[in-house]
């Protein structure tokens, strides 16, 4: 929203010395944020009319000439050296002095104009092109000319601001810092807050057009004073439509309406003013008076826009008696607006329901600067107040018009003043700083409240009308009038003194943020974030059900619009991206899945999902030995893994499930399924793992136990079998373990070989098994026994001991 | 015995001047060897008379053992020598490159998250989680934000499929942390002092400044004597620890239906000290956040007793906070997983 200066000090007074830019930040810190002003301009500053009294030749260049300018008196005030081509004797200029800022040739940042010699011929100041002193520059300007201004005959001396009608400073409020301020929306509700603040006075609007008291009054019938709580209309006659004054024009101008004639411009003027929305009718399109009335199932209008809206039975209309009028609060009719013809007008100043506007706009689609105020709910006693003014402007504004009766005012019964009661000593145990009695009294009374002594040691505060629709009803919105008028940045900041108290833990959290240090720093892996959603293609292409997934109806775009029961789609298309700057890579996200599993409220769970993507033959296991590592960093005690897992974008073969005790699933490890790489464009598979963090949080072991080092020797053990490449690895070391469970300690592979040398259907497999007993060394007959043992269960298994 | 004198003379002067270990090693056998000059003296005491023979074998021994040392101190400073001398000659390049032991990144919101946690957490904040598919209710109605009122329209919501729930309304995706607020109290009630981080959704178009998706810190704390002031406090001492300078902080009125007094809190900005600069636009303060006393609708919604409690709320995008960290300039490198982004912070 514009607020205009010069408007604003209609109002009320702004102390001297209290320069735009104080306004502003003052503003913003007491009230509403002000996100910044213009003036008219600062290359306008000390810029004047001035006359060309004489004009020489330059001795020493063609191109340039001397002027000796006049500003006022008859002789001429300063000697300039100027390059115009269109300078002529008598041209009436714009004139910088020396300290005047300007733009050389419009371009850059201004600078400071000094005294200067020009090639030998000293110069003054400045003659100056429109783009010079940040005016747009007319077409009949050349470009090597400056402004002419001999057209408007104005009076050397004068400041070109005051000439051009730009010595005003405009102030943008941001809006949404005005939600809860139904009085802000004008230059009237602003002044309020202006006065309060430097405790200058308010001007009251008091207008007392001439009413008569018999004549041709508005009929108004309102249906709901639910929806219309007031409706204040009367007719005008002998309206001549013609061109607003001056005055008025600038002053919209100013805050950045555009202007159309005298009757459509005071009511644009009134709703920037006061902030009451107006609407003009032509009385001769209405069908006898005036109805408030929700719209007829199927019922349409076309709008001032001249598009036709379809409207629904909960949408309130103004209507005469055949056909709607106006969409209540939001917009006009096409058909019975001002037109040029219009002489006699009916003005509607009403209040609706804030709700019901916003519902209405918001199904419609329209956004109209009086939804904007309806919305927030304005003061019914402003509708009667921006009636007055607007019967008062309109007969200043078009000469002959004349009120055809009483203003017909239909309103609900009036509610009584609000009170609250307001305890100084809470208001500053909230605000943390003792604010006075009286000062608490001058603030609140500054803005407009009644205060008056309540019971005991409290005030008993009268909210007026205009702050008390949805803005000020408790005694926080008092104490927040108080704190934010003393000024926030007088409190000081204080530490509370609570007690010492260690949190609650929040054990989830703690181990998240180690998980990241440990698969950061201790596996290499770089976390990355995605979005929570995917598209129908995406989870396509994983072959993923749509059925458990929640979906989103207001989607942005086709690829968000199911929210992820897997970290795997979105780290895919990362990882996708990803490949044309770097070769290879390790990734993970930690973040949270969301499945509709028949509730109301969705299963939220937090899966880290890992992807190796390298051309490294092993890299299967590569997955699978930072699973486990993962696995044992969470201290999970037990968990199976079991061959092949059931998510539909795993590698058949390549897949395993990790499985708690309970037979819970904890997580996968797996190559992707080529079909899946390939949908995601993946020249290669990557090897991934999808750990259940919600799920294994709560298997953690807690606490750590020692065990004594071992007190006798073990023995070590090197066997090398070579069997059929279709046995499994898993199964030759259970076989080897079972030789002596209690004396085996461990087994470790350390050599597989195919290929040469040996034949094609068979691998060559070594372990280091490590021998240990608790309670003595190990005798040469122990070690043969397990060693015999061992060769006759890998025997067993088709196996070949070699070296044997 | 003044040949036992001359004996230790000669043999001092020869282990003092031995230049090598071979050559003591020489004079050692020499001495001390089986068949060396105080072995054989040694061997033959047995021939002295039995009154000399003890007083010799004595003397004998005194000098065996002095010469032994003697012995192993120079060969020590003679190894010394060779150690060095061979070290000498040895050529060894520091400059050939580290073995290369690459490590990852950890996201930098991740990062500055647990930070920001860790921070809250030693002023005694306990760190809460919520939902993310949240209910109108706990996203808009329990925080004094009824159906039509018009803030709504500055938190563009993405709605869920599906049919409301009589108390729940609709599920949204969150578009705050606030939700737990009102969730925080009714589990632990008053007093309560937690921070909430965690990801919030707006429907709304993308560019360098908007996401659809970012990161959000609920702060709250609930007691007796809990007042503006002390807002400015504990955000003071938050985002001076945070940016490890002093930080100034000040309040502008703000609207927020869920706090009365609302407020919105800037600090001064860190790069020209709150002298203006480009960064903060001349004003010298950064926009930060959004604050206020907790609104009594928002205490009784949590089952917390105005008349008893009064505390305030805040809430913060961690994105900004760290856009303006470090100057990143484009807000979707967060959810982009450009690697070349995310090594940056490693």
């Amino acid at each position: 929203m514009y607020v205009s200066l010069e408007w604003l000090k209609q109002f009320t007074s702004i102390p001297k010395g209290i320069k735009p830019e104080e306004l502003a930040s003052t503003l913003t810190l007491k009230t509403a944020e002000v996100e910044g002003f213009s003036e008219g301009s600062e290359l306008l500053d000390g810029v004047v009319v001035g006359q060309v009294k004489e004009l020489h030749p330059h001795p020493n260049a063609d191109k340039l000439r001397i002027a000796m300018v006049s500003i006022g008196s008859s002789q001429p005030n300063a000697k300039v050296v100027c390059g115009g081509d269109n300078l002529e004797e008598g041209m009436l200029i714009a004139y910088a002095e020396p300290g005047c800022k300007v733009k050389w040739h419009g371009e850059g940042e201004p600078v400071v104009l000094e005294k200067v010699k020009i090639r030998g011929e000293e110069s003054a100041g400045m003659i100056c092109a429109s783009e010079e002193i940040g005016l747009e520059k007319p077409k009949s300007e050349g470009p090597e000319s400056i402004l002419d201004l001999s057209a408007m005959k104005p009076k050397p001396g004068t400041p070109i601001a005051e000439l051009l009608k730009l010595d005003d400073t405009v102030f943008e409020f941001d809006n949404k810092s005005l939600t809860h301020r139904p009085d802000l929306w004008g230059h009237y509700g602003i002044a309020r807050e202006v006065s309060a603040i430097y405790k200058t006075p308010f001007k009251q609007l008091n207008p007392k057009p001439k009413l008569p008291t018999k004549g041709d009054k508005l009929k108004v019938d309102i249906h709901s004073y639910d929806l219309c709580p007031r409706y204040c209309g009367v007719v005008i006659k002998n309206i001549t439509i013609q061109d607003s004054p001056e005055w008025i024009k600038k002053r919209l101008k100013a805050v950045g309406h555009q202007t159309y004639n005298n009757i459509v411009d005071v009511t644009n003027y009134i709703s920037s003013e006061l902030g009451q929305p107006l609407h003009a009718f032509d009385r001769n399109l209405i069908k006898k008076g005036i109805v408030v009335r929700t719209a007829t199932k199927g019922e349409k209008i076309k709008a001032i826009d001249e598009k036709t809206y379809k409207l629904t039975e909960e949408m309130l209309l103004i209507a005469d008696h055949e056909n709607p009028i106006a969409i209540a609060g939001v917009m006009g009719g096409h058909e019975s607006g001002i037109n040029p013809d219009t002489t006699e007008i009916i003005i509607e100043s009403a209040n609706f329901n804030g709700a019901n506007v916003r519902r209405t706009a918001t199904t419609l689609g329209l956004r109209t600067e009086s939804v904007q105020r309806f919305e927030k709910q304005l003061d019914p006693e402003l509708a009667h107040l921006a009636m007055l003014r607007a019967i008062e402007l309109i007969l200043e504004v078009s000469p002959g018009a004349t009120v055809a009766g009483p203003i017909t005012d239909n309103h609900a019964p009036k509610k009584k003043p609000r009170t609250i009661e307001l305890d100084p000593a809470r208001t500053a145990s909230k605000i943390g700083i003792q604010i006075d009695k009286a000062q608490i009294k001058e603030i609140l009374t500054g803005l407009q409240f009644k205060v008056t002594p309540g019971t005991k040691n409290t005030l008993k505060v009268e909210v007026p009308s205009f702050r008390a629709q949805k803005d000020v009803s408790t005694e926080d919105d008092l104490i927040e009038e108080v704190a934010r008028i003393y000024g926030y940045d007088k409190i000081e900041p204080v530490l509370p003194s609570l007690p010492t108290k260690l949190p609650e833990e929040n054990p989830e959290r703690t181990v998240k943020h180690d998980l990241r240090k440990f698969l950061s720093y201790g596996l290499n892996f770089n976390e990355i974030q995605s979005y929570s959603f995917y598209s129908k293609d995406d989870l396509e292409n994983c072959s993923l059900d749509e059925e458990t997934h929640v979906k989103i109806e207001n989607y942005l775009s086709e690829d968000q619009t199911h929210m992820r029961t897997t970290l795997v789609p979105n780290l895919l298309k990362t990882i996708h991206s990803n490949t044309k700057n770097h070769p290879e890579f390790k990734l993970y996200e930690i973040g949270r899945t969301y499945k509709d599993i028949g509730e109301f409220f969705p299963l939220e769970e937090k899966w880290v999902c890992g992807a190796i993507h390298n051309t490294d033959k092993n890299k299967f296991y590569q997955a699978k030995g930072a699973a486990e590592a993962i696995l044992r960093y969470l201290k999970i005690p037990f968990y199976k893994l079991i061959p092949s897992c059931e998510i539909p974008y795993a590698h058949p073969n390549e897949s395993i499930t990790i499985m708690a005790p309970t037979g819970e699933t904890l997580g996968m490890i797996f190559t992707l399924h080529p079909q899946t790489a390939k949908n995601f464009s993946l020249q290669s598979n990557p090897t991934l793992f999808e750990l259940n963090f919600s799920a294994l949080i709560n298997l953690a072991k807690k606490g750590r136990s020692f065990k004594d080092l071992p007190k006798f020797p073990g023995t070590l053990l090197d066997i090398s079998v070579l069997v059929d490449k279709t046995i499994e690895i898993g199964t030759l070391k259970n076989a080897i373990e079972k030789a002596d469970k209690s004396l085996i300690k461990s087994v470790e592979l350390f050599d597989l070989y195919e290929g040469d040398n040996i034949a094609a259907d068979k691998k060559s497999v070594a372990f280091k098994i490590t021998l240990q007993a608790e309670d003595r060394t190990l005798k040469d007959e122990d070690m043969k026994r397990i060693q015999e043992q061992i060769f006759s269960n890998l025997q067993k298994l088709g196996g070949k001991i070699r070296g044997l | 015995m003044e040949n036992l004198d001359k004996l230790k003379k000669e043999a001092l002067q020869l282990i003092e001047k031995a230049k090598s270990l071979p050559s003591l090693k020489e004079l050692e056998v020499k001495f001390l060897g089986r068949k060396g000059q105080l072995t054989t003296l040694l061997r033959d005491l047995k021939n002295l008379p039995e009154n000399k023979r003890k007083r010799a074998g004595q003397d004998l021994n005194i000098l065996k053992t002095e010469l032994e040392n003697t012995f192993s101190k120079k060969e020590k400073t003679l190894e010394k020598t060779d150690m060095e001398a061979n070290l000498s000659k040895e050529f060894f390049d520091t400059t050939y490159p580290g073995a290369e032991r690459q490590t990852g990144a950890i996201h930098i919101l991740s990062q500055t998250q647990k930070e920001v946690e860790d921070i809250f957490s030693q002023m005694g904040f306990m760190i809460v989680d919520g939902p993310e598919i949240e209910s109108e209710y706990y996203n808009f109605e329990g925080l004094n934000i009824p159906a039509d009122h018009p803030a709504r329209d500055m938190q563009d919501t993405f709605f869920i499929e599906g049919k409301p729930d009589r108390k729940q309304g609709r599920l949204v995706l969150r578009t705050h942390t606030s939700p737990n607020q009102v969730r925080a109290m009714e589990k632990y009630g008053a007093p309560l002092r937690m921070i909430v981080p965690g990801r919030v959704f707006r429907n709304e178009a993308t560019d360098a400044r908007h996401e659809h998706t970012f990161h959000q810190v609920e702060g709250m704390l609930i007691d007796k004597e809990i007042s503006i002031a002390t807002l400015k406090g504990i955000m003071k001492e938050f985002l001076s620890r945070l940016f490890g300078k002093e930080v100034e902080v000040r309040f502008r009125p703000g609207y927020f239906p869920f706090v009365e007094p609302g407020m919105e809190l800037d600090f001064s900005c860190l790069l020209c000290n709150g002298k203006g600069c480009r960064v903060c636009k001349k004003t010298g303060w950064v926009e930060f956040m959004g604050a206020g006393m907790t609104h009594e609708h928002v205490l009784r919604a949590g089952g917390v007793d105005p008349k008893k409690y009064q505390g305030w709320a805040f809430g913060f995008g961690l994105e900004r906070l760290v856009m303006m960290r470090y100057g990143i300039n484009d807000i979707r490198y967060f959810q982009g997983g450009d690697l070349r982004f995310i090594n940056q912070f490693k």
